[in-house]
């Protein structure tokens, strides 16, 4: 269903000629992360095929501060002409508003989703030394999940949700020191497992020091399709708030608009950054750099956004008992 | 394949045309990155990324390698010759290496420096093939409560630059950690001290801290008492280049001490290489006969961190390659290259892909050599610089240090507070509150407030007495800072005797 929505899309944006609604001569993208990070070498790899097909002039603005808010509040205080648009995790902002940081000034519901960029497929992981081995003997668990993060980030909501969705006893352990060592942390066996993309994990996974346990997406992983998803493992009364958190994971790298853009603005950069996205040359570039393309159009993503936000009254009550005792 | 058979392989693999061009360009590239303060290894090679497709996998890895251990010797020239740490990692430099200087012994740090890196590079190369099997057993065996333990072995090492007066040594160091809490807490996000502004909720920007308390306040005295870097009454540069060689060879065991220390900190990717550089030093002046002469121009200050920070990045490889563990966060943008080019990280990569391995080794020894070469060749120039007229030094300095402060996140605001904290260091230095305790703090309070929350929750309350490793490391923790704490005080003794 859904990949005929996208070809439809595909289609009528192929066909449908439009001027340009945007009346500036550069299109500006404020990229919210750190120089020089993955976020940051996606949006200059892509900056030239959205010239191209934008034909005007495009500029990135790295934009750092305060763990992706700063460059998103600009973005949010940005005029809405269409030369000022944002680059960035969505999931990242979701829960940033879900956090009640203070130094959110925006709100996700009144942005305008442009297009998703890529996103990495996710995964939980056990490690060797622990005594689980596969999903059965996680849910079979009578002692709590220990869970190594390094924060609250995406990974930590998803990993707070999937345990109330499995009915699992989860003793977070926040502070480590990123990725890497959270990930030292199951292979020494002093956490139970990990979220991360299937891509950060895959050495470890095919080397065996690490074993894949739940795909934590709704469709089965390519290299590893006998693991089961988080989906079919959830409770009933659970499945709606994990659906929308993996729908929310799903968003990852995408282009977001400040508020109050036109129809014929938003649907203007959508069809364009669909176009740019899906450029052979560009294809080829994103298979070179290892920095893999997987575009959606921006009006599906602004979909999976609206479900995200109405199911807040869901997964706000999860995530708020457990930051209330990490606190 | 054997590791011998690996090793000669790889070398022929290295030495070709294409490969050497790649690898000068490389080094070059990453000394003129490491002068600029601000910028390091990170910044090199994700500047250098876009710039590698097409090349094969040798000369790319040795552009993006030579350019990563360039500059960290190009750091350590700012510190040495103007008191400005080009990177966070070079921090342990200016404790000794820039009172050098203002003696009259820029040459002799600098050669000293140049001759411990190299020396570091290589004994830290030879380790890195013969500790492959170790790896494993030891990075499985080190966690938080040994992370913890090391953090407060560096803090160890604050009593060197209390001179006078141990409060005054302990307020600054509290100063210090106190900084580092400005921003949202590592362990649950929330903000913490931030004074309502989004630009404090990342919290105070290590580099730009070390650019004002260092480098700006350096040319605030210069400028309130009109004299050049250099302190001594002849003015005239007596060192050479020759002598600080030397001393890097006199002090043999200091240096295959530091280097295996960097080496050990590079493989744990839980301890950055700013924090190797202290430990270093620390250990330095915990093993030295005359630890009174830290602070104040000790070649051994130099040696030490240098050979740590050149063996560093050897280290750093192995659990990327051998886990797909990134050792530090340079180590996780060459894993990205790594991919990109085909090279799929795994305990394969010591076994059936060891030439890999070891033109990786063969690169970082030869990158350590040219910068070596190229380094003592610019040194005679580089250390005239700091006897310039201080109406041309100032402008000058000061202009490299706002560029540097500003180019790393493009803020305005980072200007204005490395000036702000140029001129609180001016004052700390004026009356006596050690700048360097300051910094040891400040880098040290997130690992150890990191590091106790983590053991706290896995082990519990009482977790120091479950962890044996971390029990050895305690035991010798008290043992060296005892021991040092006791020479200090015979000293003092023999000096009012």
């Amino acid at each position: 269903m859904r990949k005929l929505f996208l070809s439809a899309i595909f289609i009528s944006s192929s066909l449908l000629a439009q001027d340009n609604p945007i009346n500036s001569n550069a299109l500006t993208i404020i990229v919210p992360n750190a120089a020089g990070g993955l976020m940051a070498r996606y949006a200059r790899m892509i900056e030239p095929y959205l010239e191209k097909y934008l034909e005007m002039e495009v500029n990135i603005r790295i934009m750092t501060g305060g763990g992706n808010i700063r460059g998103t509040n600009f973005v949010w205080f940005a005029e809405p002409d269409g030369a000022t648009i944002g680059f960035t995790s969505i999931p990242s902002l979701v829960l940033a508003q879900f956090s009640n940081s203070p130094a959110v000034q925006f709100d996700i519901e009144a942005f305008s989703f442009l297009g998703r960029v890529s996103t990495e497929p996710r995964v939980l992981t056990t490690g060797k030394q622990s005594n689980i081995r596969d999903a059965n003997s996680l849910l079979a668990m009578d002692r709590e999940f220990i869970y190594p993060s390094q924060g609250t980030d995406e990974d930590f909501f998803t990993m707070i949700v999937l345990a109330d969705a499995l009915d699992i006893k989860l003793k977070p352990i926040m502070g480590y020191n990123g990725n890497p060592d959270t990930a030292m942390a199951i292979i020494r066996g002093d956490g139970d497992g990990q979220i991360t993309s299937w891509r950060a994990s895959l050495a470890s996974i095919n080397n065996g020091d690490q074993i894949p346990l739940l795909n934590i997406g709704s469709e089965p992983y390519e290299d590893f399709p006998n693991v089961p998803s988080v989906l079919s493992y959830a409770r009933d009364d659970s499945i709606e708030a994990m659906t929308a958190i993996v729908e929310m994971l799903d968003t990852h790298r995408g282009f977001f608009g400040p508020p109050g853009l036109s129809n014929e603005t938003v649907n203007y950069l959508r069809e364009k950054i669909f176009l740019a996205l899906n450029d052979p040359e560009l294809k080829e570039i994103a298979r070179q750099n290892a920095l893999p393309l997987v575009p959606s159009h921006g009006e599906l993503e602004a979909l999976k956004i609206n479900q995200l936000v109405s199911s807040e009254s869901l997964i706000m009550p999860i995530l708020e008992s457990t930051l209330d005792t990490l606190r | 394949m054997d590791i011998f058979d690996a090793a000669i392989s790889s070398l022929t693999l290295l030495l070709t045309y294409d490969v050497m061009l790649m690898l000068f360009i490389g080094v070059i590239y990453g000394l003129c990155v490491g002068l600029m303060p601000g910028l390091g290894g990170i910044v090199a090679i994700a500047l250098l990324l876009p710039f590698t497709m097409g090349f094969g996998v040798i000369p790319t890895l040795a552009l993006l390698l030579g350019a990563h251990i360039a500059t960290i010797w190009g750091g350590s020239v700012t510190s040495i010759l103007f008191n400005v740490p080009g990177a966070a990692k070079s921090l342990a430099l200016v404790f000794d290496g820039h009172p050098m200087t203002r003696n009259g012994e820029a040459s002799r740090a600098l050669g000293a420096s140049a001759m411990a890196a190299l020396l570091g590079g290589i004994i830290g190369a030879i380790f890195l093939a013969l500790s492959i099997p170790l790896v494993r057993p030891v990075m499985l065996s080190i966690g938080p409560s040994e992370y913890l333990i090391l953090a407060l072995w560096g803090l160890s090492i604050i009593a060197t630059f209390s001179d006078g007066s141990m409060l005054k040594g302990g307020v600054a160091t509290c100063l210090g950690m106190m900084a580092a809490f400005v921003g949202m807490d590592p362990i649950t996000g929330t903000p913490r001290f931030w004074m309502d502004s989004i630009y404090l909720l990342d919290g105070i920007y290590f580099p730009v801290a070390m650019i004002g308390l260092f480098a700006i306040s350096e040319m605030i005295k210069l400028y309130v008492k009109q004299t050049s870097f250099v302190e001594r009454v002849e003015g005239r540069e007596t060192s050479t280049l020759l002598s600080g060689c030397k001393d890097a060879f006199k002090h043999w065991w200091l240096v295959i001490r530091s280097s295996l220390l960097g080496l050990w900190i590079g493989v744990l990717p839980g301890i950055g290489a700013s924090v190797g550089g202290i430990a270093a030093y620390a250990q330095a002046v915990q093993t030295s006969k005359n630890p009174e002469k830290f602070g104040k121009g000790a070649v051994e200050g130099v040696i030490a961190p240098d050979a740590t920070l050149g063996a560093n990045e050897g280290g750093g490889l192995l659990p990327t390659l051998a886990f797909g563990i990134p050792g530090g966060e340079s180590m996780a943008i060459l894993l990205v290259a790594f991919l990109s080019m085909g090279i799929v990280p795994g305990p394969q990569m010591l076994t059936t892909d060891l030439d890999l391995v070891f033109a990786m080794v063969w690169i970082i020894v030869f990158a350590n050599i040219f910068t070596a070469i190229i380094g003592l060749a610019i040194s005679p120039k580089l250390s005239k610089l700091p006897r310039l007229n201080p109406n041309i030094m100032i402008p000058i300095v000061l202009s490299v240090c706002l560029f540097g402060a500003y180019v790393t996140r493009g803020y305005f605001a980072d200007m204005v507070l490395a000036f702000l904290f140029g001129i609180f260091g001016y004052y700390m230095d004026k009356y006596k509150f050690s700048r360097a305790n300051f910094v040891i703090g400040m880098v040290l309070a997130e690992m150890i407030e990191r590091n106790l929350h983590i053991s706290l929750g896995l082990y519990g309350d009482f977790f120091i007495f479950t962890q044996p490793v971390s029990i050895i490391l305690l035991v010798l923790l008290f043992i060296t800072t005892a021991l040092s704490l006791k020479r200090k005080n015979n000293r003092s003794k023999e000096v009012n005797v």
